[in-house]
Protein backbone atom coordinates (compact mmCIF):
# COMPACT_ATOMS: atom_id res chain seq x y z
CA UNK A 1 0.00 0.00 0.00
CA UNK A 2 1.17 3.25 -0.90
CA UNK A 3 1.08 6.20 2.06
CA UNK A 4 0.01 8.51 -0.25
CA UNK A 5 -2.99 8.00 -1.85
CA UNK A 6 -4.99 9.75 -4.57
CA UNK A 7 -8.70 9.12 -6.03
CA UNK A 8 -11.60 10.73 -7.39
CA UNK A 9 -14.54 11.28 -4.06
CA UNK A 10 -16.97 9.34 -3.77
CA UNK A 11 -19.38 11.18 -1.29
CA UNK A 12 -21.95 9.65 1.35
CA UNK A 13 -23.63 11.33 3.79
CA UNK A 14 -24.06 10.39 7.38
CA UNK A 15 -24.53 7.05 9.22
CA UNK A 16 -24.05 4.73 6.29
CA UNK A 17 -24.10 1.58 8.36
CA UNK A 18 -22.48 -1.77 7.41
CA UNK A 19 -25.44 -3.18 6.74
CA UNK A 20 -26.06 -0.65 3.35
CA UNK A 21 -22.54 -1.60 2.56
CA UNK A 22 -22.85 -5.19 2.84
CA UNK A 23 -26.65 -6.70 2.58
CA UNK A 24 -27.80 -10.17 4.19
CA UNK A 25 -27.91 -11.24 0.49
CA UNK A 26 -23.90 -11.07 0.30
CA UNK A 27 -23.42 -13.59 3.25
CA UNK A 28 -24.29 -16.57 0.96
CA UNK A 29 -23.21 -15.30 -2.32
CA UNK A 30 -19.56 -16.57 -3.92
CA UNK A 31 -16.95 -13.67 -2.91
CA UNK A 32 -16.49 -12.17 -6.10
CA UNK A 33 -20.62 -11.64 -6.42
CA UNK A 34 -20.57 -9.90 -2.90
CA UNK A 35 -19.38 -6.45 -3.87
CA UNK A 36 -22.07 -6.09 -6.49
CA UNK A 37 -24.46 -5.33 -3.70
CA UNK A 38 -22.26 -2.81 -1.72
CA UNK A 39 -24.93 0.34 -1.47
CA UNK A 40 -27.51 -1.92 -2.75
CA UNK A 41 -30.71 -0.41 -0.56
CA UNK A 42 -29.34 3.51 -0.53
CA UNK A 43 -27.29 4.12 -3.79
CA UNK A 44 -28.12 0.90 -6.13
CA UNK A 45 -25.94 0.49 -9.53
CA UNK A 46 -22.62 2.47 -7.53
CA UNK A 47 -20.70 -0.31 -7.82
CA UNK A 48 -20.50 -0.14 -11.21
CA UNK A 49 -19.91 3.27 -11.80
CA UNK A 50 -16.80 3.19 -9.16
CA UNK A 51 -13.40 3.41 -10.59
CA UNK A 52 -10.32 1.17 -8.43
CA UNK A 53 -8.49 3.51 -6.85
CA UNK A 54 -11.68 5.66 -5.96
CA UNK A 55 -11.62 7.26 -2.51
CA UNK A 56 -15.29 6.96 -0.15
CA UNK A 57 -15.92 10.29 1.08
CA UNK A 58 -18.84 10.28 4.39
CA UNK A 59 -20.18 12.15 7.12
CA UNK A 60 -20.36 11.09 10.62
CA UNK A 61 -20.62 7.91 12.37
CA UNK A 62 -19.32 5.89 9.11
CA UNK A 63 -19.43 1.89 9.59
CA UNK A 64 -22.20 1.99 12.35
CA UNK A 65 -23.41 -1.59 12.63
CA UNK A 66 -22.39 -5.16 12.79
CA UNK A 67 -19.20 -7.28 12.37
CA UNK A 68 -20.02 -8.03 8.84
CA UNK A 69 -16.58 -8.24 6.42
CA UNK A 70 -18.13 -4.79 4.87
CA UNK A 71 -14.81 -3.10 4.54
CA UNK A 72 -14.08 -6.26 2.45
CA UNK A 73 -16.96 -4.76 0.31
CA UNK A 74 -15.63 -1.54 -0.59
CA UNK A 75 -12.26 -3.04 -1.45
CA UNK A 76 -13.95 -5.25 -3.56
CA UNK A 77 -15.29 -2.70 -5.95
CA UNK A 78 -12.22 -0.77 -5.73
CA UNK A 79 -12.29 1.99 -3.22
CA UNK A 80 -8.83 2.30 -1.88
CA UNK A 81 -9.47 4.89 1.40
CA UNK A 82 -12.10 5.80 3.26
CA UNK A 83 -12.46 9.37 5.01
CA UNK A 84 -15.15 10.14 6.93
CA UNK A 85 -15.94 12.84 9.55
CA UNK A 86 -16.18 10.06 12.40
CA UNK A 87 -15.80 6.46 11.84
CA UNK A 88 -17.33 3.64 13.83
CA UNK A 89 -14.44 1.72 15.57
CA UNK A 90 -15.71 -1.45 14.61
CA UNK A 91 -15.17 -0.37 10.97
CA UNK A 92 -11.98 1.00 11.53
CA UNK A 93 -10.98 -2.34 12.80
CA UNK A 94 -12.36 -4.29 10.07
CA UNK A 95 -10.76 -1.81 7.57
CA UNK A 96 -7.44 -2.28 9.03
CA UNK A 97 -7.57 -5.69 9.43
CA UNK A 98 -8.03 -6.17 5.54
CA UNK A 99 -6.07 -3.58 4.33
CA UNK A 100 -8.05 -0.67 3.84
CA UNK A 101 -6.56 2.93 5.51
CA UNK A 102 -9.82 4.74 6.97
CA UNK A 103 -9.03 7.90 8.53
CA UNK A 104 -11.36 10.72 10.18
CA UNK A 105 -11.68 14.33 10.68
CA UNK A 106 -14.10 16.85 11.16
CA UNK A 107 -13.42 19.28 8.35
CA UNK A 108 -13.51 16.71 4.93
CA UNK A 109 -17.12 16.93 4.14
CA UNK A 110 -17.15 20.80 3.66
CA UNK A 111 -13.77 20.52 1.61
CA UNK A 112 -14.74 17.93 -1.08
CA UNK A 113 -17.65 17.29 -3.43
CA UNK A 114 -18.10 14.83 -5.68
CA UNK A 115 -16.17 14.36 -8.67
CA UNK A 116 -12.94 16.01 -7.19
CA UNK A 117 -9.52 14.45 -7.23
CA UNK A 118 -8.23 14.11 -3.72
CA UNK A 119 -4.84 13.03 -2.36
CA UNK A 120 -4.25 11.64 1.50
CA UNK A 121 -0.66 11.02 2.64
CA UNK A 122 -1.22 8.47 5.80
CA UNK A 123 2.21 9.32 6.42
CA UNK A 124 2.48 13.05 7.12
CA UNK A 125 -1.52 13.37 7.92
CA UNK A 126 -2.00 15.47 5.53
CA UNK A 127 -5.10 15.59 3.08
CA UNK A 128 -5.02 18.18 -0.27
CA UNK A 129 -8.27 18.37 -2.63
CA UNK A 130 -6.13 18.56 -6.10
CA UNK A 131 -9.16 20.07 -7.91
CA UNK A 132 -9.89 23.13 -5.47
CA UNK A 133 -6.81 23.64 -3.56
CA UNK A 134 -7.95 23.07 -0.23
CA UNK A 135 -5.94 21.64 2.27
CA UNK A 136 -5.98 20.34 5.95
CA UNK A 137 -3.59 18.35 8.25
CA UNK A 138 -5.88 15.51 10.24
CA UNK A 139 -4.19 12.95 12.95
CA UNK A 140 -3.51 10.07 11.05
CA UNK A 141 -3.58 6.66 11.90
CA UNK A 142 -0.82 5.16 14.86
CA UNK A 143 2.07 3.23 13.05
CA UNK A 144 0.84 0.11 14.79
CA UNK A 145 -2.55 0.13 12.19
CA UNK A 146 -0.33 1.33 9.65
CA UNK A 147 1.75 -1.87 10.27
CA UNK A 148 -1.47 -4.01 9.60
CA UNK A 149 -2.45 -2.21 6.50
CA UNK A 150 0.62 -1.91 5.04
CA UNK A 151 1.09 -6.06 5.32
CA UNK A 152 -2.16 -6.35 3.41
CA UNK A 153 -4.09 -7.14 6.85
CA UNK A 154 -4.10 -9.32 9.48
CA UNK A 155 -4.29 -12.58 7.82
CA UNK A 156 -1.01 -11.87 5.96
CA UNK A 157 0.70 -11.09 9.34
CA UNK A 158 -0.55 -14.32 10.96
CA UNK A 159 0.87 -16.30 7.39
CA UNK A 160 3.86 -15.07 7.55
CA UNK A 161 3.95 -15.52 11.35
CA UNK A 162 3.28 -19.18 10.93
CA UNK A 163 0.08 -19.33 13.06
CA UNK A 164 -2.71 -20.96 9.82
CA UNK A 165 -2.70 -23.72 8.09
CA UNK A 166 -2.00 -23.13 4.48
CA UNK A 167 -4.71 -26.41 3.99
CA UNK A 168 -8.48 -25.58 3.71
CA UNK A 169 -10.95 -26.92 6.28
CA UNK B 1 -7.81 15.20 33.82
CA UNK B 2 -5.86 14.52 36.72
CA UNK B 3 -3.45 11.94 36.84
CA UNK B 4 -4.27 8.33 37.87
CA UNK B 5 -7.83 8.69 38.33
CA UNK B 6 -9.03 5.83 36.52
CA UNK B 7 -12.55 4.68 35.28
CA UNK B 8 -13.83 1.07 35.16
CA UNK B 9 -12.90 0.65 32.10
CA UNK B 10 -9.67 2.50 32.02
CA UNK B 11 -9.08 0.04 35.09
CA UNK B 12 -9.77 -3.06 33.04
CA UNK B 13 -7.63 -2.35 30.01
CA UNK B 14 -4.55 -1.62 32.21
CA UNK B 15 -4.92 -5.16 34.19
CA UNK B 16 -4.58 -7.05 30.69
CA UNK B 17 -2.31 -4.72 29.05
CA UNK B 18 0.84 -5.74 28.42
CA UNK B 19 2.78 -2.47 29.00
CA UNK B 20 4.37 -1.65 31.98
CA UNK B 21 2.14 1.49 32.90
CA UNK B 22 -0.10 2.52 35.35
CA UNK B 23 -2.02 5.23 33.28
CA UNK B 24 -4.27 5.25 29.97
CA UNK B 25 -5.47 8.56 28.29
CA UNK B 26 -7.74 8.83 25.11
CA UNK B 27 -6.06 7.59 21.48
CA UNK B 28 -4.19 5.29 23.10
CA UNK B 29 -3.51 1.70 22.03
CA UNK B 30 -3.46 -0.97 24.60
CA UNK B 31 -2.38 -4.67 23.84
CA UNK B 32 -4.20 -6.33 25.90
CA UNK B 33 -4.85 -10.74 26.50
CA UNK B 34 -8.61 -11.64 26.54
CA UNK B 35 -10.02 -14.16 29.34
CA UNK B 36 -12.17 -16.01 26.91
CA UNK B 37 -12.91 -16.57 23.05
CA UNK B 38 -16.25 -17.10 20.98
CA UNK B 39 -16.54 -18.38 17.22
CA UNK B 40 -20.04 -18.54 16.28
CA UNK B 41 -21.37 -20.29 12.93
CA UNK B 42 -20.94 -17.06 10.75
CA UNK B 43 -17.65 -17.67 10.60
CA UNK B 44 -18.02 -20.82 8.31
CA UNK B 45 -19.08 -17.83 5.82
CA UNK B 46 -15.62 -16.13 6.17
CA UNK B 47 -13.04 -17.70 3.15
CA UNK B 48 -10.40 -16.05 5.36
CA UNK B 49 -11.15 -18.96 8.36
CA UNK B 50 -12.14 -21.27 5.97
CA UNK B 51 -9.04 -20.89 3.55
CA UNK B 52 -6.32 -20.58 6.06
CA UNK B 53 -7.82 -22.09 9.31
CA UNK B 54 -5.68 -21.88 12.81
CA UNK B 55 -3.19 -24.49 13.58
CA UNK B 56 -4.22 -24.11 16.90
CA UNK B 57 -5.69 -22.31 19.74
CA UNK B 58 -3.50 -20.57 22.38
CA UNK B 59 -5.56 -22.28 25.14
CA UNK B 60 -8.78 -24.10 23.86
CA UNK B 61 -9.91 -24.23 27.12
CA UNK B 62 -11.04 -20.53 26.90
CA UNK B 63 -12.21 -20.66 23.31
CA UNK B 64 -16.17 -21.52 22.76
CA UNK B 65 -17.81 -21.88 19.13
CA UNK B 66 -21.72 -21.49 19.73
CA UNK B 67 -24.06 -21.30 16.65
CA UNK B 68 -26.56 -18.70 16.80
CA UNK B 69 -26.66 -16.42 13.81
CA UNK B 70 -27.86 -19.25 10.98
CA UNK B 71 -29.41 -22.06 13.53
CA UNK B 72 -30.22 -24.89 12.55
CA UNK B 73 -28.40 -23.68 8.91
CA UNK B 74 -31.65 -22.47 6.40
CA UNK B 75 -29.24 -22.54 3.37
CA UNK B 76 -26.82 -25.07 1.75
CA UNK B 77 -24.13 -22.37 1.90
CA UNK B 78 -24.38 -22.24 5.99
CA UNK B 79 -24.71 -26.37 6.18
CA UNK B 80 -21.46 -26.23 4.44
CA UNK B 81 -19.79 -23.51 6.54
CA UNK B 82 -21.02 -25.21 9.93
CA UNK B 83 -19.80 -28.64 8.74
CA UNK B 84 -16.24 -27.24 8.19
CA UNK B 85 -16.14 -25.33 11.69
CA UNK B 86 -17.38 -28.51 13.40
CA UNK B 87 -13.89 -29.82 11.80
CA UNK B 88 -12.17 -27.56 13.44
CA UNK B 89 -13.72 -27.41 16.55
CA UNK B 90 -12.63 -31.04 16.92
CA UNK B 91 -8.74 -30.14 15.15
CA UNK B 92 -8.72 -27.20 17.67
CA UNK B 93 -9.94 -29.67 20.82
CA UNK B 94 -12.61 -27.45 21.47
CA UNK B 95 -15.19 -28.58 24.72
CA UNK B 96 -17.48 -25.71 24.91
CA UNK B 97 -18.94 -26.69 21.25
CA UNK B 98 -22.45 -25.30 21.32
CA UNK B 99 -24.53 -26.92 18.37
CA UNK B 100 -27.89 -26.66 17.02
CA UNK B 101 -30.09 -27.37 20.73
CA UNK B 102 -27.48 -26.59 22.98
CA UNK B 103 -26.61 -23.54 21.57
CA UNK B 104 -28.36 -20.02 22.59
CA UNK B 105 -27.66 -16.53 21.25
CA UNK B 106 -24.19 -16.05 22.56
CA UNK B 107 -24.42 -12.94 24.56
CA UNK B 108 -27.23 -14.30 26.47
CA UNK B 109 -25.83 -18.32 26.72
CA UNK B 110 -21.98 -16.65 27.87
CA UNK B 111 -24.32 -15.60 30.75
CA UNK B 112 -26.00 -18.50 31.64
CA UNK B 113 -22.42 -20.09 31.69
CA UNK B 114 -20.98 -17.88 33.99
CA UNK B 115 -18.62 -16.70 31.20
CA UNK B 116 -19.31 -13.16 31.94
CA UNK B 117 -17.93 -12.17 35.21
CA UNK B 118 -16.52 -8.62 36.66
CA UNK B 119 -13.07 -7.19 35.51
CA UNK B 120 -12.68 -9.98 32.69
CA UNK B 121 -12.41 -9.20 29.43
CA UNK B 122 -14.01 -11.44 26.17
CA UNK B 123 -13.24 -11.70 22.32
CA UNK B 124 -16.41 -12.18 20.12
CA UNK B 125 -16.86 -11.04 16.93
CA UNK B 126 -20.88 -10.45 17.01
CA UNK B 127 -21.05 -6.34 17.04
CA UNK B 128 -23.85 -6.95 20.25
CA UNK B 129 -20.56 -8.44 22.48
CA UNK B 130 -20.49 -5.21 24.29
CA UNK B 131 -23.61 -6.97 26.28
CA UNK B 132 -21.10 -8.04 28.15
CA UNK B 133 -21.00 -4.90 30.11
CA UNK B 134 -23.91 -5.49 32.26
CA UNK B 135 -21.27 -7.44 33.52
CA UNK B 136 -18.89 -5.14 35.16
CA UNK B 137 -16.69 -6.50 32.07
CA UNK B 138 -15.52 -5.41 28.79
CA UNK B 139 -16.33 -6.69 25.42
CA UNK B 140 -17.23 -5.44 21.77
CA UNK B 141 -17.53 -6.32 18.39
CA UNK B 142 -14.53 -8.29 16.01
CA UNK B 143 -14.11 -8.50 12.77
CA UNK B 144 -13.58 -12.38 11.96
CA UNK B 145 -10.15 -12.09 10.52
CA UNK B 146 -9.00 -10.80 13.78
CA UNK B 147 -10.51 -13.22 15.45
CA UNK B 148 -8.43 -15.83 14.37
CA UNK B 149 -5.42 -13.64 15.75
CA UNK B 150 -7.18 -13.81 18.96
CA UNK B 151 -7.48 -17.50 18.32
CA UNK B 152 -3.88 -18.15 18.24
CA UNK B 153 -2.41 -15.82 20.24
CA UNK B 154 -4.78 -15.19 22.88
CA UNK B 155 -4.39 -11.23 22.41
CA UNK B 156 -5.76 -8.27 20.76
CA UNK B 157 -5.69 -4.37 21.05
CA UNK B 158 -7.96 -1.41 21.88
CA UNK B 159 -7.71 2.29 21.52
CA UNK B 160 -8.91 3.81 24.53
CA UNK B 161 -11.56 6.38 23.94
CA UNK B 162 -13.22 9.03 26.74
CA UNK B 163 -15.64 7.91 28.37
CA UNK B 164 -19.30 10.19 29.04
CA UNK B 165 -20.98 9.10 32.13
CA UNK B 166 -24.74 8.20 32.04
CA UNK B 167 -26.60 8.13 35.77
CA UNK B 168 -29.86 6.30 35.85
CA UNK B 169 -31.98 7.55 38.47
CA UNK B 170 -35.63 6.16 39.74
CA UNK B 171 -37.53 3.27 38.94
CA UNK B 172 -39.10 2.21 35.74
CA UNK B 173 -42.93 2.50 36.21
CA UNK B 174 -45.45 -0.12 33.75
CA UNK B 175 -45.49 -0.31 31.64
CA UNK B 176 -42.34 1.10 30.96
CA UNK B 177 -39.48 -1.72 29.69
CA UNK B 178 -35.39 -1.47 29.90
CA UNK B 179 -35.62 -0.90 25.99
CA UNK B 180 -37.68 2.28 26.26
CA UNK B 181 -34.91 3.24 28.65
CA UNK B 182 -32.30 2.78 25.98
CA UNK B 183 -34.68 4.45 23.16
CA UNK B 184 -34.96 7.66 25.32
CA UNK B 185 -31.34 7.99 25.67
CA UNK B 186 -30.57 6.86 22.30
CA UNK B 187 -32.96 9.72 21.18
CA UNK B 188 -31.46 12.46 23.15
CA UNK B 189 -27.57 11.75 23.43
CA UNK B 190 -27.41 10.76 20.16
CA UNK B 191 -24.12 8.58 18.40
CA UNK B 192 -20.87 8.79 20.19
CA UNK B 193 -18.35 6.93 17.71
CA UNK B 194 -15.26 6.29 19.48
CA UNK B 195 -16.28 7.27 22.95
CA UNK B 196 -16.97 4.58 26.32
CA UNK B 197 -20.08 4.80 28.57
CA UNK B 198 -19.94 4.13 32.13
CA UNK B 199 -23.79 3.66 33.88
CA UNK B 200 -23.77 5.03 37.38
CA UNK B 201 -26.81 5.97 39.79
CA UNK B 202 -29.15 4.63 42.47
CA UNK B 203 -31.84 3.17 39.64
CA UNK B 204 -29.56 0.98 38.25
CA UNK B 205 -29.51 -1.01 42.08
CA UNK B 206 -33.46 -2.17 40.96
CA UNK B 207 -32.51 -3.26 37.66
CA UNK B 208 -32.23 -6.65 36.87
CA UNK B 209 -29.88 -8.13 35.01
CA UNK B 210 -31.84 -8.76 32.40
CA UNK B 211 -33.06 -5.24 32.09
CA UNK B 212 -29.53 -3.61 32.50
CA UNK B 213 -28.39 -6.73 29.52
CA UNK B 214 -30.83 -4.60 27.57
CA UNK B 215 -28.94 -1.03 27.67
CA UNK B 216 -25.98 -2.83 27.29
CA UNK B 217 -26.57 -4.42 24.16
CA UNK B 218 -28.46 -1.80 22.60
CA UNK B 219 -25.07 0.53 23.55
CA UNK B 220 -23.91 -0.95 20.12
CA UNK B 221 -26.50 0.86 18.26
CA UNK B 222 -24.75 4.65 19.39
CA UNK B 223 -21.34 3.24 18.33
CA UNK B 224 -19.30 3.39 21.51
CA UNK B 225 -16.53 1.28 22.12
CA UNK B 226 -17.51 -0.34 25.62
CA UNK B 227 -20.23 0.13 28.14
CA UNK B 228 -20.44 -1.02 31.83
CA UNK B 229 -22.55 -0.96 34.53
CA UNK B 230 -20.80 -0.72 38.34
CA UNK B 231 -20.52 -4.42 40.39
CA UNK B 232 -23.03 -3.92 42.90
CA UNK B 233 -25.40 -6.72 44.99
CA UNK B 234 -27.43 -7.79 42.40
CA UNK B 235 -24.54 -8.48 39.94
CA UNK B 236 -23.21 -10.97 43.20
CA UNK B 237 -26.47 -12.67 43.91
CA UNK B 238 -26.28 -13.58 39.74
CA UNK B 239 -23.25 -14.89 39.79
CA UNK B 240 -23.60 -16.80 43.13
CA UNK B 241 -23.41 -21.07 42.44
CA UNK B 242 -23.33 -20.06 38.69
CA UNK B 243 -19.59 -18.67 38.01
CA UNK B 244 -16.23 -18.98 39.66
CA UNK B 245 -15.32 -16.45 42.47
CA UNK B 246 -11.81 -15.46 41.72
CA UNK B 247 -12.97 -12.58 39.69
CA UNK B 248 -12.28 -8.86 40.30
CA UNK B 249 -15.02 -6.43 40.10
CA UNK B 250 -13.64 -2.60 39.44
CA UNK B 251 -15.09 0.60 40.62
CA UNK B 252 -13.95 3.89 39.45
CA UNK B 253 -11.72 6.02 41.12
CA UNK B 254 -13.46 8.61 43.30
CA UNK B 255 -13.26 12.34 41.50
CA UNK B 256 -12.83 10.64 38.19
CA UNK B 257 -13.54 12.83 35.57
CA UNK B 258 -16.06 12.18 32.48
CA UNK B 259 -15.86 13.80 29.63
CA UNK B 260 -19.18 14.45 29.39
CA UNK B 261 -22.24 13.57 31.85
CA UNK B 262 -26.12 12.87 31.35
CA UNK B 263 -28.66 11.81 33.71
CA UNK B 264 -32.33 10.21 33.43
CA UNK B 265 -35.18 9.29 35.63
CA UNK B 266 -36.33 6.22 34.29
CA UNK B 267 -39.68 6.79 35.83
CA UNK B 268 -40.66 9.77 33.59
CA UNK B 269 -39.65 7.69 30.72
CA UNK B 270 -42.77 5.95 28.86
CA UNK B 271 -43.13 3.22 26.02
CA UNK B 272 -40.91 4.36 23.27
CA UNK B 273 -40.42 3.79 19.69
CA UNK B 274 -37.65 3.86 17.06
CA UNK B 275 -38.26 4.79 13.94
CA UNK B 276 -37.24 2.80 10.53
CA UNK B 277 -33.80 3.09 9.27
CA UNK B 278 -31.99 4.07 12.23
CA UNK B 279 -32.12 4.60 16.23
CA UNK B 280 -30.41 7.17 17.67
CA UNK B 281 -32.02 10.66 17.66
CA UNK B 282 -34.89 8.84 16.01
CA UNK B 283 -36.68 7.68 18.29
CA UNK B 284 -40.46 8.97 20.43
CA UNK B 285 -43.16 7.99 22.39
CA UNK B 286 -45.43 5.44 20.80
CA UNK B 287 -48.41 7.92 22.05
CA UNK B 288 -47.00 10.34 19.78
CA UNK B 289 -46.44 7.93 16.61
CA UNK B 290 -50.55 7.83 15.18
CA UNK B 291 -51.40 4.84 13.34
CA UNK B 292 -48.83 2.69 11.70
CA UNK B 293 -50.12 -0.51 10.50
CA UNK B 294 -48.13 -3.59 10.95
CA UNK B 295 -47.44 -6.59 8.44
CA UNK B 296 -45.14 -8.65 11.33
CA UNK B 297 -44.55 -7.97 15.11
CA UNK B 298 -41.16 -10.25 16.30
CA UNK B 299 -39.78 -10.53 19.74
CA UNK B 300 -36.10 -11.71 20.24
CA UNK B 301 -32.77 -11.08 19.63
CA UNK B 302 -29.38 -11.24 22.15
CA UNK B 303 -31.14 -7.74 23.26
CA UNK B 304 -34.59 -9.34 24.10
CA UNK B 305 -35.06 -12.52 23.20
CA UNK B 306 -34.89 -12.42 27.15
CA UNK B 307 -37.45 -14.87 29.66
CA UNK B 308 -38.59 -11.17 30.98
CA UNK B 309 -39.80 -10.53 27.44
CA UNK B 310 -41.29 -13.70 26.79
CA UNK B 311 -43.26 -12.83 30.11
CA UNK B 312 -43.90 -9.50 29.46
CA UNK B 313 -45.24 -10.68 25.80
CA UNK B 314 -47.36 -13.52 27.65
CA UNK B 315 -49.08 -11.02 30.01
CA UNK B 316 -50.33 -9.10 27.15
CA UNK B 317 -51.35 -12.04 25.15
CA UNK B 318 -52.83 -14.32 27.18
CA UNK B 319 -57.02 -14.25 26.80
CA UNK B 320 -56.03 -12.65 23.19
CA UNK B 321 -55.59 -13.13 19.88
CA UNK B 322 -53.03 -12.21 17.41
CA UNK B 323 -54.93 -9.19 14.79
CA UNK B 324 -56.23 -11.39 11.83
CA UNK B 325 -53.77 -8.94 9.37
CA UNK B 326 -50.29 -9.44 11.29
CA UNK B 327 -47.86 -12.19 12.61
CA UNK B 328 -46.19 -12.52 15.67
CA UNK B 329 -42.71 -14.25 15.48
CA UNK B 330 -41.39 -14.72 18.96
CA UNK B 331 -37.61 -16.20 19.45
CA UNK B 332 -36.16 -17.10 23.52
CA UNK B 333 -32.32 -16.36 23.22
CA UNK B 334 -31.25 -19.41 24.41
CA UNK B 335 -32.68 -23.22 25.42
CA UNK B 336 -32.64 -22.41 29.13
CA UNK B 337 -35.02 -18.74 28.24
CA UNK B 338 -37.67 -21.50 26.49
CA UNK B 339 -37.52 -24.24 29.14
CA UNK B 340 -38.14 -21.95 31.44
CA UNK B 341 -41.18 -20.27 29.70
CA UNK B 342 -42.33 -23.31 28.66
CA UNK B 343 -42.24 -24.46 32.48
CA UNK B 344 -43.86 -21.03 32.80
CA UNK B 345 -46.68 -21.56 30.49
CA UNK B 346 -45.50 -18.25 28.52
CA UNK B 347 -45.21 -20.43 25.56
CA UNK B 348 -48.21 -21.76 25.73
CA UNK B 349 -49.68 -18.15 25.90
CA UNK B 350 -48.06 -17.25 23.15
CA UNK B 351 -49.15 -19.97 20.48
CA UNK B 352 -53.31 -19.96 22.18
CA UNK B 353 -52.87 -16.04 20.84
CA UNK B 354 -51.25 -17.57 17.42
CA UNK B 355 -48.19 -16.32 17.82
CA UNK B 356 -45.17 -18.82 17.01
CA UNK B 357 -42.80 -19.77 18.70
CA UNK B 358 -38.51 -20.22 17.10
CA UNK B 359 -36.12 -22.25 18.26
CA UNK B 360 -33.02 -20.25 19.79
CA UNK B 361 -31.44 -18.14 17.28
CA UNK B 362 -30.78 -14.91 15.78
CA UNK B 363 -33.40 -15.44 13.35
CA UNK B 364 -35.18 -12.70 11.49
CA UNK B 365 -33.11 -9.51 13.67
CA UNK B 366 -30.25 -9.95 10.71
CA UNK B 367 -32.50 -11.16 8.15
CA UNK B 368 -31.05 -14.22 8.24
CA UNK B 369 -33.85 -16.78 8.33
CA UNK B 370 -37.16 -17.18 10.60
CA UNK B 371 -39.42 -14.28 8.94
CA UNK B 372 -37.71 -11.83 6.37
CA UNK B 373 -39.87 -9.05 5.21
CA UNK B 374 -41.05 -8.76 2.08
CA UNK B 375 -40.94 -5.25 -0.47
CA UNK B 376 -43.40 -3.05 1.30
CA UNK B 377 -43.86 -4.27 4.65
CA UNK B 378 -44.04 -2.78 7.71
CA UNK B 379 -42.78 -4.62 11.09
CA UNK B 380 -42.20 -3.86 14.40
CA UNK B 381 -39.57 -5.32 16.34
CA UNK B 382 -38.06 -5.36 19.71
CA UNK B 383 -34.51 -7.32 18.42
CA UNK B 384 -31.39 -4.83 18.14
CA UNK B 385 -31.33 -2.78 14.34
CA UNK B 386 -33.80 -1.14 12.46
CA UNK B 387 -31.31 -0.29 9.38
CA UNK B 388 -32.78 -0.46 5.56
CA UNK B 389 -33.00 -3.65 4.33
CA UNK B 390 -31.98 -5.42 8.40
CA UNK B 391 -35.05 -7.74 8.08
CA UNK B 392 -34.87 -8.82 4.66
CA UNK B 393 -36.42 -6.38 1.94
CA UNK B 394 -34.97 -2.98 1.22
CA UNK B 395 -38.69 -1.54 0.60
CA UNK B 396 -39.49 -3.04 3.81
CA UNK B 397 -40.01 -0.17 7.39
CA UNK B 398 -38.72 -1.62 10.99
CA UNK B 399 -39.87 -0.02 13.72
CA UNK B 400 -38.50 -0.94 17.01
CA UNK B 401 -39.93 -1.08 20.66
CA UNK B 402 -40.32 -2.98 24.04
CA UNK B 403 -41.57 -6.45 23.81
CA UNK B 404 -44.18 -5.81 25.52
CA UNK B 405 -45.11 -2.82 22.65
CA UNK B 406 -44.65 -5.56 20.12
CA UNK B 407 -46.70 -8.09 21.51
CA UNK B 408 -49.63 -5.30 22.11
CA UNK B 409 -48.70 -4.23 18.42
CA UNK B 410 -49.93 -7.81 17.35
CA UNK B 411 -52.75 -7.65 19.19
CA UNK B 412 -54.38 -4.45 17.45
CA UNK B 413 -52.48 -5.13 14.21
CA UNK B 414 -50.81 -1.53 14.60
CA UNK B 415 -48.25 0.15 16.60
CA UNK B 416 -49.88 0.19 19.92
CA UNK B 417 -48.99 1.41 23.47
CA UNK B 418 -49.25 -1.68 26.09
CA UNK B 419 -50.67 0.62 28.41
CA UNK B 420 -53.81 -0.04 27.08
CA UNK B 421 -53.49 -3.84 28.14
CA UNK B 422 -51.12 -3.04 31.14
CA UNK B 423 -52.48 0.07 32.61
CA UNK B 424 -50.32 2.18 34.21
CA UNK B 425 -48.95 6.08 34.83
CA UNK B 426 -48.44 7.14 30.92
CA UNK B 427 -52.15 5.83 29.37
Amino acid sequence: MKRVITGRAWVFGDNINTDLMYPHICYTLPESERPKYTMWANRPGWPEIVSRGDILVAGKNFGLGSSRPAASNLLGVGISAVIAESLNGLFLRNAVNVGLPAVSFQAIRSMVAEGDLIEIDLAEGNFRNLSTGGNVAFRSLPEFLMDVIEAGGIIEILKRSGYLDTEAL
Amino acid sequence: MVANLLNMIEKILLAHSDADTKAVSPGDIVNVSVDRVIMLDIAGLHPELINNPPKEAFDPSKLAIIFDHFAPAPNIEMAIGTSKIRKLAHKLGVNDFYDYGRAGISHALAAEKGWLLPGRIIANTDSHSIAAGAYNMLSRGLGTPELLQVICTGRTWFIVGETVNIELNGSMQSPTESKDVFLKLAGEIGDLPNENIEFSGEGIGQMTMDQRSVVSTMCAELSVEFAIFPYDKVLKSYLKNRAETHFRPVRPDKHTDYSRYYSFNMRDIPPMVALPDSVSRNTKPVSELGNIPVDQCVIGSCANGRIEDLESAARILKGRKVHRDTRLIVTPATPEIYRNAERLGYIGEIIDAGGMVTNPTCGSCMGGHMGILADGETAITSTTRNFRGRMGSREAKIYMASSATVAASAIKGYVADPSEFLGGVFS
